[in-house]
């Protein structure tokens, strides 16, 4: 019998709050964290709006603030959100805690560019429809920072938690897109079942509303471009829903082995007992229409749980609110669960919180264990015209009570790299 | 490692050496520096203007006939991967939907795919083109760019650079439906991938996976970071082979190497049942970390003699089992530094007597790319019972006690350990051990 994995702290920082009871209060008022974009001039992009993080200050989560000063955006959100897990999980006092034991798998995304500096020398440096590089690389020495170069690698993240917490043991991060907290939080799960950690510090942080982000999304026509009804621009498997809304944050868990937790007397929040993970290898564009990949990655949860699909009462969904995603996703959900599709709730946290990409996975799962404790589902707000495809109860518009035992979390990536989660109550 | 054992089926590895498994065979065995002047682009103001560069490269040749479009959406790092791919199942004799859809020989949600990407570094020439369209008064103008300026941007522009973009084309080009990751610890990346998959394997949710990594720095923003962190080898423009000398007493920094390395990682059981050649078996892991990498001025070998340890202690061997250690050696004198006293942690007594190869001064670092090919090499170590050279080693450089020779070396080979380390201070080795013939 292998290692159980259980879930004994939590932190998160998102356009909704800045801690993780504030964020579920925001959720079951149904609160919606979009607005108009304030981090750079977004006026004249298809898009004028995102779900930011409002008035972040790191120094309000950590007293040496200072020693992470070359911490990129979303950086400092991981940094906050993991110290509020870290206090949480009361590990601060854990004296039995081996350091090597102790790892981090993260799924965070790169940092943003440090945007005047590197669009300035494209200017600059632009001679006869091409780069001169080598005025390129004479600007571009001279001009460039080394911190705001380097805090952009995806690992800095890592880096930064290991030093809050005196990581020695296993740290990874990745970063299959949209997808990528749920496979940190999974692969975790696994390193902890393996036995290579007692404790995994993991989850996810990403910021990608600057205006390389901004443009990339807008031209893959991804985002919601519904400037005049921002607040209830997120619409996940309403008919009239056109595309995700870009969020930023950070979402972090501290998952244990239980028997190590157990004899701490950790408080345990939930327990993650299914882990799939599967590739759609369809089109890097697009999804499979069929829902093949999402449907697999579903199946491969469940029989890693040893669970069939009428045990689960919830699907928190990856319901990105984009024509594909939502109608792929309700027949994963139709070929994974059959009949019982239309008894099982669905709901998206998205339509509130926006898409916070590589986090958003790890601030849904926050959302999964909260729903098991107060038997409570948090809703799809903004869904008012059913759509066809559509059809499942996707929890409209208001919270709902429930009989909880067992819930799954689906996260889909661009490119076809799907994951869920499934996890279940303490006892 | 766990329940199911882990083959080691097939290698496909791409590096300045030329494309395939026996190219890098050759080059691995020969000893000769690729190094030499950078002819992909002027890089004259760089200080340091030499690398390791993949000459004539695209990965048109590598990727089924309808698939040829989608090369044009490829950053260099994912057409590394595609053809190290294409090369690696070769190698293994496994037929999937990309070598031959109408008659493929393993399940699809069978086969996982795990590569590991770095910061992939957007084609300025491509965004510079758009990005001159919204220039007022010869400054950019963000009004002006959303207004008008993206529309001059390719649709797909960001699927170009995303890092998990090396493992999806490899998803779709073969077929592989089964687990999917993409790990981004820089030059730790690559040896996490393979031990992941091995786990993966092991626990039964896959029999197949590409694993490994690719990446190519060798690019303006690439160079400039790299030459911001004063890693690079700026002295010896003029001597390019002489340039990255790792652990040697000489060394004065890295070069940047395009590259990466996939390896097939299969069932044992399945390999055997197939009569494959199976060049290793996979069987220790181990992965930790340094608490103060984050301050990257200060060089550091990210934990690497935990994460040695985990992996010998994994596979269930003692440093004395240990008959190569493929170092990492960067050719950074803090970072050698570093590394020889984590391998003497690791060894203790055993070091001095364990020969020890680093591959960095024939190829150049390959990042995020450079865990599947130091992991190629020790399969191939195994395979050929040599141990590679270490091209431009002398003599060691103060305080390093690896046991290095730039010449080949026949030696009785059964465990080789590996590992490697990042920038921001993660680690991880893995164990290969020889496989006795059936």
């Amino acid at each position: 019998m292998s290692r159980r994995v259980v879930i004994t702290g939590m932190g998160t920082v998102n356009p909704l709050a800045h801690d993780v009871e504030g964020t579920w209060r925001a959720l079951l008022e149904c609160k919606s964290g979009i607005s108009k974009t304030e981090l750079f001039d977004a006026s004249t992009f298809p898009s004028t709006f995102s779900a930011q993080v409002k008035d972040f200050d790191l120094s309000r989560h950590v007293d040496n603030a200072e020693r992470h000063a070359t911490a990129g955006r979303h950086c400092g959100f991981a940094i906050a959100a993991a110290v509020q897990a870290w206090k949480q999980a009361g590990l601060a006092d854990c004296d039995r805690l081996d350091a090597e034991r102790l790892g981090l798998y993260l799924g965070s995304g790169e940092g943003s560019l440090d945007f005047d500096n590197f669009t300035s020398l494209l200017v600059d440096a632009w001679s006869e429809n091409q780069v001169d590089t080598r005025e390129w690389a004479e600007l571009a020495l001279d001009r460039m920072d080394l911190w705001r170069e380097i805090e952009q690698d995806s690992n800095m993240v890592v880096a930064h938690l290991a030093a809050e917490f005196g990581v020695r043991g296993p740290a990874f991060n990745v970063l299959t897109a949209c997808a990528a907290s749920t496979q940190a939080m999974g692969e975790a799960a696994m390193q902890i079942r393996y036995g290579d950690a007692e404790v995994i510090i993991t989850g996810g942080a990403h910021s990608m509303i600057h205006p390389y982000g901004v443009t990339g999304f807008n031209r893959l026509t991804a985002l919601s471009t519904r400037n005049d009804e921002i607040e209830s621009s997120s619409r996940p498997f309403d008919l009239t829903r056109d595309g995700f809304v870009l969020g930023e944050g950070a979402s972090v868990l501290i998952l244990e082995d239980y028997d190590f937790a157990v004899a701490r007397g950790a408080d345990i929040f939930a327990e993650i007992i299914g882990f799939g993970s599967s590739a759609d290898a369809f089109r890097i564009t697009d999804q499979d229409p069929a829902g093949d990949g999402a449907a697999d990655s579903m199946r491969a949860a469940l029989e890693d749980a040893g669970l069939e699909p009428a045990d689960i009462d919830y699907v928190s969904a990856h319901g990105t609110g984009t024509q594909q995603n939502d109608q792929v996703e309700t027949k994963a959900i139709k070929q994974v669960f059959g009949d019982l599709a239309y008894k099982v709730p669905v709901s998206s946290a998205k339509s509130m919180l926006g898409h916070l990409i590589a986090a958003a996975g790890a601030t849904e799962l926050i959302t999964c264990v909260l729903a098991l404790r107060d038997q409570v589902l948090p809703p799809t707000t903004n869904y008012h015209t059913p759509d066809p495809v559509c059809d499942l109860d996707y929890v409209p518009n208001e919270p709902r009570q429930a009989k909880l035992d067992i819930v799954m979390s689906n996260s889909f990536g661009f490119g076809g790299q799907n994951d869920t989660l499934i996890i279940t109550h303490p006892s | 490692m766990a329940d199911r054992r882990v083959a080691i089926t097939g290698l496909g590895v791409v590096t300045a050496a030329g494309v395939g498994v026996e190219p890098f065979r050759q080059a691995l065995m020969e000893g000769r520096s690729r190094v030499r002047e950078i002819d992909l682009f002027d890089a004259s103001s760089f200080p340091c203007r030499i690398a390791g560069q993949i000459d004539d490269f695209s990965a048109r040749k590598f990727v089924p006939k309808n698939y040829r479009k989608s090369v044009k959406v490829m950053a260099r790092d994912i057409e590394i991967a595609v053809a190290a791919a294409d090369a690696a199942i070769r190698d293994a004799g496994i037929t999937t939907q990309g070598i031959d859809p109408d008659n493929t020989d393993i399940e699809s949600d069978r086969l996982g795919c795990n590569i590991a990407a770095g910061l992939i570094s957007t084609d300025l020439d491509e965004l510079g083109m758009a990005i001159n369209t919204a220039v007022a008064e010869g400054r950019f103008d963000m009004k002006l760019w959303g207004q008008t300026g993206i529309n001059n941007l390719t649709p797909l522009w960001l699927l170009k650079y995303l890092p998990n973009m090396l493992s999806c084309h490899v998803t779709i080009i073969h077929g592989a439906k089964g687990p999917s990751n993409c790990i981004t610890c820089g030059d730790a990346s690559g040896h996490m991938a393979v031990g992941e998959s091995a786990r993966a394997i092991g626990r039964g949710v896959a029999d197949v996976v590409f694993a490994g990594g690719a990446e190519s720095k060798l690019n303006c923003m690439g160079m400039m970071r790299q030459t911001l962190l004063n890693r690079l080898c700026a002295n010896r423009n003029d001597d390019p082979a002489a340039a990255c000398r790792p652990f040697d007493a000489d060394h004065a920094g890295t070069v940047i190497g395009e590259g990466g390395g996939l390896l097939i990682l299969e069932d044992f059981d399945r390999a055997r049942g197939r009569g494959a050649r199976i060049y290793a078996e996979v069987v220790g892991f181990g992965g930790s970390c340094d608490p103060d990498g984050m301050d990257v001025t200060r060089p550091s070998a990210g934990g690497l003699d935990v994460a040695a340890r985990k992996a010998m202690a994994d596979a269930g061997v003692e440093p004395g089992d240990i008959d190569l250690i493929v170092a990492h050696g960067t050719g950074v004198p803090g970072e050698d530094a570093a590394e020889a006293r984590a391998w003497a942690d690791a060894m203790g007594d055993e070091l001095e007597a364990t020969p020890a190869t680093s591959l960095t001064g024939m190829l150049g670092a390959m990042f995020a790319g450079t865990g599947g090919v130091e992991l190629s090499t020790a399969a191939l170590a195994i395979d050929e019972q040599v141990v590679p050279p270490t091209v431009n080693f002398s003599a060691c450089a103060e305080g390093g006690e690896l046991s290095l020779s730039a010449e080949p070396r026949r030696a009785d080979i059964s465990h080789v350990l590996t590992g490697a380390f990042s920038v921001g201070g993660q680690s991880a080795a893995c164990v290969l051990r020889r496989v006795e013939e059936s």
